[in-house]
């Protein structure tokens, strides 16, 4: 079901469109610097405006009583509050609007507190000057706003988390946890993703595949989870509250079925590749000498207890030199670009934690050996990691700085005394060159986004820059992802350590939770919108749409004639409004948004007079939402 | 003779960061020219190139377009953005409107430098441009 469902009495049709316009003194914080009974008395000349008033503090409860009171006995229709910023306050007084039976969405929520009284100081005139043509602004947006309602989407109480190492089996116990049913799909043929190869992780000392199990347990046995390995998802379809994904094992024949699973949420959890340097990237691949930090943990890992030396496949390692930020942070024009021309400039941020852990394991059981610790900074930037660094310091490991843009060498060696020579340039030892002989060049390889290319062009999924999901903020909603209902668990999102990640997937579960808490979703009304008289199907719309099954031509039937027509699936539209702004009859809008919305605004702005704007008629009763959704429409 | 503070700057702002940003530069009590006029929209890709023409027409002095960047949640959007821009520019010289009195850049939540400078440097691209 996806519909929009009125929260109030409409407004009349036909009832003229009167404005209360409420400026808030804010206790002194708007009104020592803009003259708020000023701007009152110039927008009560508006002509669309038959109450404006100023008061301390609009936000409290007899400030909302000044609205509510207007609303039942002035019959005021509209509202428009200047005030501190819309985040703060905007739901506050959608909700008095409410509780006076007025469409919470006739309102306009002006600010000019951080946007004027705060920036202005010492310009009181020009100050209040701004306000009123703020404020006359969100006049004449508001005169121009329909009564919205929110969009109801029916629920299925079913996430399909994808990806099954530890941020995926987290948000799975998670969610299964708060009695929603999990599908974790898994490509391979085992849970537990890179976590599994870690013999010890920092801090804790706990065993990686310790780890693994536990959670692996959690979600295996518990009977809300259902656990489908050597699979991955080919289909991602519906929009929030009602996806429908369908999972293929990977080993199928070709008559296996695919498996449906209808969910109302995705979690994406699907992890991260260690960077493979080029061909010759600090001897790589050049010499058997230098390997990658995973391959060397892998290597110590398997090395036994009782072995009284380090060797490396049969070579004994008397020397090492560990290189920071390979594969990260790298420099435009020092470093050779990535496939899509692009180097890694991010910082894959637990390569140092886990080059200091690895080196001391080392030093902890090979006591003899040298280890040398080439980096351009150290980042530990965990809780308590510091201390990790100090105490590889304090065991005799030497620590040289490179410039950025003079990454170290090596050479292999020709004599048997050692495999070769790392050359470098030591900050810290103001500039000079050193040529260390080593045995071992380990390479502390960053994170790089994996391969998941099939999913995100499933649903044109955003990913950043640096290749890896993108979430909508990264502070204001940092697992939650453009298209509704899919979230980001974990380091599909950008590099982060198994603590981290594990927070993501909570965070992701949580947030899944909340969504799908009750049997229907509501969602903001602020997506296109089709005004079908307008619309001369002239498709453009449709080429600007990213979002598969958001916006579709649909035949109607007018004057006899069958006719195209744009039409909008609200569940699935983001309302970013690209579809509006190449409609030439403007056909087509975002709800609440509206283009003739802003050119009024614009027309507000640049006025002289606020008593010489144009006195907007009445609007109808309610906004013709064009739902082509089964069971929509109001 | 113009004065920064008679200009009339239009400010678009994103929901999801410049408008964010603002705010933030209100909270830091950092101060600015009182002709600027900040609104916010879900993502300035649903402007037509009409927009910001006839904009200038009514009298805006400027346009600062404070995109989300790269950063843009929505899928495209940016891209679609920068092309509009681009032809916006086209138009403007067609019409013999200055070029720099149009600005796309990208401000995130605590851009406050970035957002100070921007509107420093419109007052001045705008102010130099009516003294020629």
């Amino acid at each position: 079901m996806t519909e929009a469902s009125p929260t109030s009495a409409p407004v009349p049709s036909g009832d003229p469109i009167r404005v209360g316009v409420y400026v808030c003194h804010c206790g002194g914080n708007i009104s020592d610097i803009i003259d708020t009974k000023a701007v009152a008395a110039e927008l009560a000349a508006h002509p669309n405006v038959a109450v404006s008033n100023d008061y301390m503090f609009m936000c409290s409860d007899p400030g909302q009583a000044l609205i509510i009171d207007d609303i039942k006995a002035n019959h005021i229709n509209r509202v428009v509050v200047a005030a501190c910023s819309p985040t703060l306050h905007e739901l506050t007084f959608r909700k008095a609007l409410q509780r006076a039976g007025l469409n919470p969405y006739l309102f306009e929520h002006v600010n000019i507190r951080e946007q004027a009284s705060w920036v202005h100081k010492g310009d009181h005139e020009g100050a209040t000057r701004k306000a009123v043509r703020l404020v006359a602004a969100g006049v004449e947006k508001v005169v121009r706003q329909d009564e919205l309602f929110p969009i109801k989407v029916g629920v299925e109480p079913h996430v399909v988390v994808v990806g099954g190492g530890v941020a995926g089996m987290s948000a799975a116990a998670a969610l299964a946890g708060r009695g929603l049913g999990v599908t974790l799909v898994e490509k391979a043929s085992a849970l537990g993703g890179r976590v599994a190869d870690l013999d010890r992780v920092y801090p804790t000392e706990e065993s990686g595949a310790d780890l693994v199990q536990n959670l692996t347990r959690q979600v295996q046995c518990h009977p809300k989870v259902a656990v489908r390995l050597g699979s991955e998802v080919v289909g991602l379809d519906g929009h929030v509250g009602k996806f429908t994904v369908t999972v293929r094992a990977t080993a199928a024949a070709a008559q296996d079925p695919d498996h449906v699973v209808r969910a109302g949420a995705v979690v994406i959890a699907t992890g991260f590749d260690h960077y493979r340097p080029a061909q010759g990237e600090h001897g790589f691949g050049q010499s058997p000498a230098v390997v990658t930090l995973p391959d060397f943990q892998s290597a110590l890992r398997q090395c036994p207890a009782s072995q009284s030396g380090l060797a490396y496949q049969g070579k004994p390692v008397r020397s090492i030199a560990f290189i920071h930020c390979v594969g990260s942070r790298q420099i435009d024009g020092v470093h050779p670009p990535q496939p899509d021309g692009k180097v890694n400039d991010y910082c894959s941020r637990t390569c140092c934690a886990a080059t200091l852990h690895t080196i001391r394991q080392v030093q902890a059981r090979f006591p003899d050996v040298n280890v040398y610790d080439l980096h351009k900074d150290i980042r530990t930037y965990g809780r308590g990691h510091e201390a990790i660094y100090e105490e590889a310091s304090r065991a005799g490991a030497l620590f040289l700085r490179f410039p950025d843009e003079e990454p170290p060498t090596f050479a292999a060696s020709k004599d048997a005394k050692c495999a070769g020579v790392v050359t470098t340039r030591d900050i810290l030892t103001w500039g000079e060159e050193l040529e260390i002989p080593v045995d071992l060049v380990v390479l502390a390889t960053g994170m790089v986004p994996r391969d998941i290319a099939s999913l995100i062009d499933l649903r044109k999924l955003p990913v950043g820059t640096d290749r890896f999901l993108q979430e909508v903020h990264p502070k204001l909603r940092p697992v939650e992802m453009g298209v509704a209902g899919i979230l980001l668990a974990g380091a599909c999102q950008g590099p982060m350590d198994i603590n981290e990640a594990c927070t993501a997937a909570q965070t992701a579960a949580v947030k899944a939770a909340i969504l799908l808490a009750n049997p229907t979703i509501e969602l903001d009304p602020f997506v296109a919108v089709v005004d079908p008289q307008r619309c001369d199907g002239c498709e453009k719309c449709l080429a600007e749409c990213e979002y598969k099954g958001a916006l579709t031509m649909a035949d109607a039937v007018e004057a006899g004639a069958t006719v195209r027509r744009a039409v909008v699936n609200p569940a699935m539209c983001v309302g970013c409004g690209a579809c509006a702004a190449v409609c030439p009859p403007r056909a087509i809008n975002v709800a609440g948004w509206t283009l003739d919305q802003f050119d009024a605004m614009v027309d507000a702005i640049v006025a002289e007079d606020v008593g010489a704007l144009a006195h907007t008629e009445c609007r109808p009763s309610a906004r013709h939402i064009e739902f082509a959704m089964a069971g929509g429409g109001n | 003779m113009s004065r920064k503070d008679d200009l009339k700057i239009l400010i678009i702002t994103t929901m999801i960061s410049s408008y964010p940003g603002a705010n933030t530069v209100g909270q830091a009590r950092l101060q600015y020219s009182p002709g600027t006029f900040i609104v916010r929209v879900p993502d300035p890709v649903m402007f037509p190139e009409e927009f910001y023409l006839d904009s200038f027409a009514k009298g805006i002095d400027g346009i600062i377009i404070m995109s989300s960047g790269s950063d843009c949640p929505y899928e495209g959007a940016y891209p679609r953005l920068s092309k509009r821009v681009g032809r916006v520019y086209a138009r403007m010289k067609e019409l013999g409107i200055d070029t720099s009195r149009l600005k796309l850049t990208t401000i995130c939540t605590v851009c406050k430098a970035a957002f100070l400078k921007e509107i420093r440097d419109m007052q001045q691209n705008i102010l130099k441009a009516k003294a020629a």
